[in-house]
């Protein structure tokens, strides 16, 4: 299990990077923590005629969290995403993804980066990305562009980067205090791919009601799945179980997961109906946490 | 008794002597061994299930720079002898194995071709470039299709897939079905596993041409037979094959055959004058080394009206792959011998099939009777469902009691010195019981479904060779020992077994320093060198205490009486009778009390080698002992293992929330080791029955060719194991050893299995295979009757 | 030629870039305590420190670790057994052995990390590491053992 051959490069900037990207095009492959990537070569399922190493772009690992946005360079590794002050404040939902994937030695070299461009369908964060409207930014010999994550994520590892460019950051937009949020990760063990997960946010308004709900799933399709809500009519709603229940059944039905190996359809679709309610009541019980 | 009991040395918590070096990185496996000039072997796989090889091209592999040279089955042909298994058993067809196929492929990741390079990493170029050309042939991927009537034929040679079928029958099982009350029927489903050691797989072959030699250094568990295997394929004599075994990093049954790649290397070695070595990668491992495991049993019990069982059937079928390594029955026959383990079952006939199929071969792993515990207690399970009678009560009826042993099973092998009663009743005591249930009802107001599974077991540890000869398998159970005590007074001590992770070098050093009075940090054990150990059958089975530590201990008694005799003589004594030796010294007893002599082994050990003619007349210089120990047919011992079980009805997900094991092992020799190997052998299975599975697609393609889908458990899914210990020594064997470490396999596999479906029966449903995955589960729940009958009973129970 | 620092010391050696740290560590630089179980970064058993924190040795090609600090196993320890090394001999947290130093070298950081660890969070970060021989209770016990005598050692 040793990669097949490949010329290295060790680009200083990101200037430098994106060059080597424009000038290999196809045959080139970025490597970030490469804990997705090195199996890939390891197993010659990939093999680049170059690896452009991105580890020594120090200027693409920072968090910067600012009244609305909380920007995070691409070379952040998961273990800083999970435990950083600034991210458990901005973004509680992200830290807590990010704490669960892979293991410990996993998530000290993975990068937030690496991992949208892997664009696993059950990975932690392209589902928190889709479900909170991540930008991404992508930058390349003719300039830089921002990316919603619903039209990054195009199919199963398969993402909107063109020719020369590289993902250099992402754009979450802060998760209000009183945002209440549930995340639920189902397994066949710790740190595996999900068979499910499930990320939600939500609000009250002043009377206790719903005000704005939001639910992503991760698993079931090709990319993370953002639930459109309109037509379950929840706002305004006072969130009983009943509700809770009927929500998560509405997603379930909002899905439509293929047959796996050892994974039946009908499974995962009564597994996201199960994690949603699950996810729902944690992210009610946050709010009311707030509310106290 | 306690843990020491009568012994000095046997019993004690020692640490292990060999962590030092393997918890600092100091160990020596086989990758740590440096072969100068060692070129790289890699393997050419077959993509396909089953397929013709019409043509192999290696050229272009050869033509890349740093190839020593590509080679086939042809080729192999000219250079080794294959393997013919055809022991004489009846109903067990004779196979024939080639060294490398030279006609067709049988399994995904079958070796076709071989690549040696200057490195691994040359090789797999290489190998990626040999050109084969392949006619697809239908894969059997299933018991199903393999016995279907006019089935392809896995291996041509055999008149049909059957390569193995055996009937057998004490009393009149059909009598007992027409007077029962009630007949049980109840199947069982047990996947493909593989053994995954965390060292796979790999070997060093060094031929020395001047001497015509060859070294082999592979993590072996069975070094000599090993040795002997090589010298017959290679065409060579035992003398000219030395294996080294250096420390392993486990084996589970998986590095006991001689395998096709390490044959390959070995015979590579001494066609091209040149060092090769293989280090099989973690897919080749799992894809293609040795799987295990996939059987399907049916019992049918007649039962009394109080859950007696009066005559018990039993119809294992087992998948066992495209080649066979092992005799196609062995493992099943171990299986329905000792099915009846700790339960007084006079009628009894069973039916036995093994068939072969396009996957990779089945050998013992772990317990390769690992179903048995979980078909019987299963059964019982089944016979408490279908009567309405609690699971214990019907175990308590059948049990055999401390007054029946010795006791002859319905299969002529007979069980003495167990307590599985004894077992029985501490564990349900440990759980509670009674609480249990009542928790267990209050939960289930609740919506959750908590489940207590109880598996008793009887696990067959050391077979001696009146085993191997009532069984038709060539072969022995005994074992070989040497005790040296050195000049200086020091021991050196070696068995023929291979260790791969058991602490030999503490837990032997035990057993030897028992037998001779000397302390174990005195004794050196030295295990893994054919030149060094004597000629004995290695780690298998349970066989390592009781044969290997039974001849060690014996010889090391042999030793002392020597030395014994040497003392008495130089303190003018007529007779040994009244000395012994105790921490290297000599000691007499004068009025009931022991005195010192000033008398040290050391002192001894100078005059056996260097002051000869002070020794008593007619005693040989040196003090230098051998010996050979043949246990009994078989030994036993026994567990009851209690699992407490919860299942999310909603996600199928399985917890395990308490997991107690009380187990009579006899004497320990070092409760440390023991207790580890009691952990190690419940976790592997329950890491079997919830989350592995080797699995094939319906064209017999391998799905489960990496730790990302080969599942084996993290610390996050096992839970912490409490330990209950009795120790009824076997008064057959020396100490009482009675050997241990496959029964936690067996037990873990039923308890954990009878615990869901006691907790999943409101529901009416049974999980009768593995794994237990969520998605089974939860299948099962949803295809449950809508009328619950338990709740239907609680009902009426509560009305009367 | 590359340069690599390991275990303090400034080494050479002449690599193609494909080839990965586990094998140059073992094969150029005779550190074998560094075991090679799966290369596919499951299997936990070749985990080094770069940088002080632990990271798969097979997901990581030499080339890449120049300018980084590579601790190995043969670091841990030198002079006598560090409290985790010992903890493991006592606890029996060990059998085969072959997974071991992977299980040092994570928690070795660990604990660095997080001094007084529970259970719960000592078997998240065990999940890491496959062992096939102990079920893991006695590694538990030896790390919550270890951390108990470091932090004792602290005060």
């Amino acid at each position: 299990m040793k990669p097949a051959s490949f010329n290295y490069h060790r680009p200083q900037t990101v200037e430098a990077a994106i060059g080597l990207l424009a000038r290999y095009g196809a045959s080139a492959k970025p490597i970030a923590g490469g804990q997705s990537l090195g199996p890939m070569l390891n197993m010659r399922l990939a093999r680049p005629e170059h690896l452009v190493d991105l580890n020594d772009l120090v200027e693409l690992d920072f968090l910067r969290a600012s009244g609305e946005v909380l920007e995070i360079g691409a070379m952040t590794r998961h273990i800083r995403i999970a435990t950083a002050p600034e991210v458990r404040r901005a973004h509680p939902l992200l830290a807590a993804a990010a704490a669960t994937i892979g293991h410990y030695p996993i998530r000290q070299r993975g990068t937030i980066g690496g991992s949208l461009v892997h664009a696993d369908p059950a990975a932690q964060i392209p589902l928190i990305a889709t479900l909170c409207n991540a930008e991404i930014i992508v930058s390349g010999m003719a300039g830089t562009r921002e990316v919603s994550a619903s039209e990054f994520f195009q199919a199963v590892m398969t993402v909107d980067l063109r020719h020369g460019e590289m993902l250099t950051a992402v754009r979450f937009p802060v998760l209000a205090a009183t945002t209440g949020w549930g995340f639920r990760l189902f397994s066949r063990r710790r740190g595996d791919f999900a068979i499910v997960a499930v990320a939600t946010t939500l609000s009250l308004d002043g009377d206790g009601r719903f005000a704005t709900v939001d639910i992503a799933v991760g698993g079931v399709d090709s990319v993370p799945l953002r639930i459109d809500l309109s037509g379950a009519a929840i706002k305004g709603e006072i969130p009983t179980e009943s509700r809770v229940s009927d929500m998560a059944a509405f997603v379930a039905d909002r899905i439509n997961p293929d047959d796996g190996a050892t994974i039946p359809a009908e499974y995962r679709r009564k597994l996201a109906a199960e994690l949603a309610r699950q996810a729902l009541h944690e992210a009610l019980e946050r709010t009311r946490g707030v509310a106290s | 008794m306690s843990e020491t009991g009568p012994f000095h040395y046997i019993g004690k918590p020692l640490g292990r002597k060999e962590d030092q070096r393997l918890v600092s990185g100091r160990g020596r496996y086989l990758d740590d061994i440096v072969v100068p000039g060692a070129l790289h072997a890699c393997f050419v796989r077959s993509p396909h299930a089953h397929a013709r090889i019409l043509g192999i091209s290696v050229d272009t592999a050869r033509a890349i720079p740093g190839v020593a040279g590509v080679f086939t089955g042809q080729d192999l042909e000219k250079w080794t002898n294959r393997l013919r298994l055809a022991p004489p058993i009846e109903g067990l067809h004779p196979t024939e194995i080639a060294t490398l196929p030279t006609d067709k492929v049988r399994f995904h990741g079958d070796p076709v071709a071989v690549v040696v390079a200057c490195d691994r990493y040359v090789a797999e170029d290489a190998a990626e470039l040999v050109e084969i050309d392949y006619e697809p042939l239908q894969p059997i991927v299933s018991l199903d299709s393999a016995l279907a009537p006019g089935a392809m034929l896995v291996d041509e040679s055999l008149p049909t897939n059957l390569v193995s079928h055996q009937k057998f029958a004490a009393g009149n099982v059909d009598g007992r079905r027409r007077q029962a009350h009630a007949v049980v029927e109840a199947s069982f489903s047990q996947h493909r596993q593989t053994h995954v050691p965390i060292e796979t797989r790999g070997c060093a072959a060094v031929w020395d041409p001047g001497r015509a030699h060859l070294t082999f250094h592979a993590g072996n568990q069975v070094p000599h037979p090993l040795r002997s295997m090589l010298a017959m394929r290679l065409g060579i004599a035992e003398t000219q094959v030395t294996v080294i075994s250096p420390d392993v990093g486990g084996g589970f049954g998986q590095k006991i055959a001689l395998y096709r790649e390490e044959l390959t290397v070995a015979a590579l070695a001494r066609h091209l004058r040149q060092p090769v070595r293989w280090r099989e990668d973690r897919a080749e491992n799992l894809m293609a080394a040795s799987h295990a495991r996939e059987n399907l049993c049916r019992t049918r019990a007649s039962v009394a009206r109080d859950g007696r069982i009066l005559g018990l059937e039993l119809e294992i079928v087992e998948d066992f792959g495209a080649y066979c390594f092992y005799p196609a029955n062995y493992m099943s026959r171990v299986v329905a011998m000792i099915l009846t383990g700790p339960y007084r079952i006079e009628d009894y006939a069973f039916e036995m099939k093994v068939a072969l199929t396009n996957k990779c071969g089945n050998g013992p792993m772990r317990a390769p009777m690992a179903i048995t515990s979980w078909v019987m207690d299963g059964t019982l399970d089944a016979v408490a469902r279908e009567l309405d009678l609690d699971p214990l009560d019907v175990r308590r009826v059948n049990m055999l009691r401390a007054s029946d042993f010795p006791y002859r099973m319905a299969t002529g092998e007979v069980l003495e010195d167990i307590t599985p009663a004894e077992t029985l009743e501490s564990a349900v005591k440990a759980v509670d019981y009674d609480a249990f249930r009542r928790r267990q009802r209050d939960l289930r107001g609740e919506g959750r479904y908590i489940g207590l599974g109880i598996c008793t077991v009887v696990e067959s540890t050391t077979y001696g060779s009146a085993f191997y000869k009532s069984a038709g398998i060539a072969g022995s159970g005994h074992e070989a020992a040497w005790v040296r005590v050195e000049p200086s007074g020091v021991v050196n001590a070696s068995v023929g077994l291979g260790g791969t992770g058991q602490g030999y070098e503490t837990a032997l050093s035990q057993t030897v320093a028992e037998g001779l009075g000397v302390d174990p940090s005195q004794v050196s054990i030295l295990t893994g060198n054919t030149d060094v150990a004597p000629y004995g059958m290695g780690s298998r089975g349970a066989r390592g205490g009781t044969a290997g530590g039974g001849a060690l201990y014996l010889c090391a008694l042999k030793a002392r009486e020597q030395v014994l005799q040497i003392a008495a003589h130089r303190l003018d004594l007529n007779s040994a009778q009244e000395l012994r030796l105790l921490d290297g010294q000599v000691e007499r007893q004068i009025d009931g009390r022991w005195r010192a002599t000033g008398l040290s082994l050391g002192d001894i050990a100078k005059i056996a080698y260097l002051d000869p003619t002070r020794l008593p007349e007619g005693t040989s210089p040196g003090l230098d002992f051998s010996l050979t120990y043949d246990p009994p047919p078989m030994t036993y011992s026994n567990s009851t293992h209690a699992c407490e079980v919860e299942v999310d009805v909603r996600t199928g997900k399985l917890s395990i929330i308490r997991y107690v094991v009380s187990e009579d092992c006899g004497t320990v020799i070092n409760p440390i080791v023991v207790r580890g190997q009691q952990q190690g052998a419940i976790a592997m299975g329950l890491s079997g029955s919830l989350l592995e599975e080797v699995l094939y697609d319906e064209n017999g393609q391998n799905l489960s060719a990496t730790l990302a889908d080969y599942l084996v458990a993290t610390a996050c899914e096992l839970p912490n194991f409490e330990i209950l210990h009795h120790h009824t020594p076997n008064r057959r064997t020396p100490a009482g050893i009675k050997g241990m470490a496959e029964g936690g396999v067996m037990g873990a596999i039923g308890a954990v299995t009878n615990a869901v479906n006691d907790a999943l029966a409101p529901f009416g449903v049974v999980a009768d295979r593995q794994p237990l995955s969520p998605q089974y589960l939860w299948s099962l729940l949803q295809n449950a009757p809508t009328a619950s009958r338990q709740e239907g009973k609680e009902r009426s129970e509560r009305h009367e | 030629m590359i340069s690599l620092t390991v275990n303090g010391q400034t080494r050479e050696t002449v690599a193609e870039p494909r080839r990965l740290l586990c094998d140059v560590l073992r094969e150029d630089f005779n550190l074998t305590g560094t075991h090679v179980g799966c290369e596919h970064g499951v299997c936990g058993a070749c985990t080094v420190l770069i940088d002080d924190k632990p990271a798969r040795a097979c997901l990581t090609y030499a080339v890449q670790m120049e300018g980084h600090e590579i601790t190995t196993i043969e670091a841990v320890g030198e002079a006598q057994l560090s409290p985790l090394q010992r903890a493991l001999h006592e606890e029996h947290g060990l059998q085969c052995g072959f997974c071991t130093p992977g299980i040092v070298m994570t928690f070795e950081a660990f604990l660095r990390d997080v001094p007084d660890p529970t259970e719960e969070e000592v078997r998240d970060v065990l999940s890491g590491n496959l062992c096939r021989c102990t079920g893991y209770q006695n590694i538990v016990a030896a790390v919550l053992k270890a951390a108990a005598t470091m932090r004792e050692a602290r005060l």
